[in-house]
């Protein structure tokens, strides 16, 4: 019931803006940033809070209408760049894979686009650390997690030919609130938020 | 619509309000360390009925307190009416000192060493105090200490170097990585001593706490207290899909619900 809500608050945020859009927003033929039907973007990122995982993934927009859009997220992470080996414990490997789909409205300026999407799909977790104390017996233990994911997705392209930069912002909105009403899970949502630049291409 | 948008964000957020323990049932106090010098807030939440002249009532020790009291007392008051047993006090310790200080059991990079001492102040003040002005019950076997991070840390020395004190263990995400894993050494250096007491543990970990520290001394500790300890009743949870903090709520459910059910 609570998911429900939570689903339903978020539409209607995205209808706001899709009203916005098409308040404020008006294109001008000609001189505005091109419609594309299918676009493809590849970018590097990070996750910022903090600075610990990077990020390399790729989106897939395919807009159906000027200003409504289909988009698939996929990603590949590879957790806790910096911190492999701590006080005797080795990270022998950690990281997730992310793929997501979802739905979004565009609004145009002159050179740029911009997208609120939201987007829903399934994480893939894995790590394994192992403690190698001489004091202790070694010990290792791994985990793997398939979890759901959603959030909302901005992204930025800005160019007017075939090839074009593209900056994205994904926050996430799990587990806060989806699955877990504690303020304190937003710190998951926090270590998730992920900032990304890429080139796009026009495919059609 | 505009106009809308804060409304419906006001709406969402406050459908997330914290769970309060009633008032009417919470006593505080203050009192001062001896050992330390701290001065610490301690709130105790009671059950209903209470009635210290004819029973006696067993009683967790929550460590970041002033965080997680009313959780705790909520819930307590909740699984115990559904598994009809009698409620516990909840007895909440607020900062007397930084956490860094006072959960930490040796002096490192990330904290002072002040454990001991605050584990002298539970045992020669605290406690003393919640027996004879709460109904708190004398025995070890009715007492419980909760403790989420550092205050995991120091539920487990607890375990390890205050062993006749306690008799329960939630304990939470534990930064067991501290100083070497200085935790486990001390658990090895006191197994002889511990071994011959009844234990009661639940050791809880958040599934994604894949910081590269977290994981694998969690599980040491486990096998440790396992494999070494005759009496012992102990079960250990990864909570799927939440991190360090998230996890902090749904393991404290997890621990609270294992000891009622076994104790």
């Amino acid at each position: 019931m609570k998911l429900i809500k939570y689903i339903t608050f978020f539409l209607l945020v995205l209808n706001s803006m899709s009203v916005f859009a098409q308040a404020e927003f008006v294109p001008k033929s000609g001189k505005n940033f091109p419609m594309r039907l299918l676009t493809i973007e590849p970018g590097i990122g990070l996750n910022p809070m903090p600075i610990s995982d990077l990020v390399v993934s790729n989106v897939l927009q395919w807009n159906i209408s000027k200003r409504f859009s289909a988009i698939s997220y996929t990603s590949y992470a590879y957790n806790n760049v910096f911190l492999r080996k701590f006080n005797f414990i080795t990270t022998d490997y950690n990281y997730s894979l992310n793929q997501k789909f979802g739905v979004g409205v565009s609004i145009y300026s002159k050179h740029s686009m911009h997208t609120f999407s939201l987007l829903a799909g399934i994480k893939y977790d894995s790590y394994q650390e192992t403690l190698d104390n001489p004091d202790i017996e070694k010990v290792s233990m791994s985990v793997k997690s398939l979890s759901p994911d959603a959030g909302l997705m901005y992204n930025l392209k800005k160019g007017r030919k075939k090839y074009f930069f593209s900056f994205r912002m994904y926050i996430p909105l799990y587990p806060y609130p989806i699955a877990n009403s504690s303020e304190w899970s937003l710190d998951g949502n926090m270590a998730n938020v992920t900032l990304e630049f890429g080139v796009g291409i026009r495919l059609k | 619509m505009k106009k809308l948008i804060p409304l419906l964000l006001i709406l969402a957020f406050a459908s997330c309000k914290k769970e309060e323990f009633s008032t009417s049932l919470t006593k505080s106090f203050s009192i001062q360390s001896v050992t330390n010098g701290a001065n610490y807030t301690i709130k105790v939440a009671l059950p209903d009925n209470y009635n210290p002249d004819r029973q006696k009532y067993a009683t967790v020790y929550v460590l970041d307190g002033e965080e997680i009291f009313d959780f705790v007392a909520v819930n307590c008051k909740k699984i115990s009416n559904e598994l009809s047993t009698t409620n516990i006090l909840v007895v909440s310790i607020g900062y007397g000192n930084d956490r860094a200080v006072d959960y930490t059991p040796s002096k490192a990079t990330e904290g002072k060493g002040g454990a001991d001492k605050f584990m002298q102040f539970i045992k020669q003040k605290l406690i003393p105090k919640m027996e004879s002005d709460y109904g708190a019950d004398t025995l070890r076997k009715n007492r419980i200490i909760l403790g989420h991070s550092f205050g995991g840390l120091a539920a487990a020395y607890a375990f390890t170097n205050y062993n006749n004190v306690f008799g329960n263990y939630i304990i939470l995400s534990p930064s067991i990585w501290y100083d070497n894993e200085i935790v486990l050494k001390l658990e090895k250096q006191n197994r002889t001593l511990n071994n011959n007491n009844h234990q009661l543990v639940f050791i809880g970990l958040g599934g994604l706490e894949n910081m590269g520290r977290m994981l694998a001394p969690f599980e040491a500790f486990f096998q440790c207290l396992k494999n070494n300890y005759s009496d012992i009743l102990i079960t250990h949870h990864l909570e799927a899909h939440l991190d360090h903090r998230g996890s902090e709520n749904p393991n404290i459910l997890m621990g609270l619900n294992f000891y009622f059910s076994k104790r």
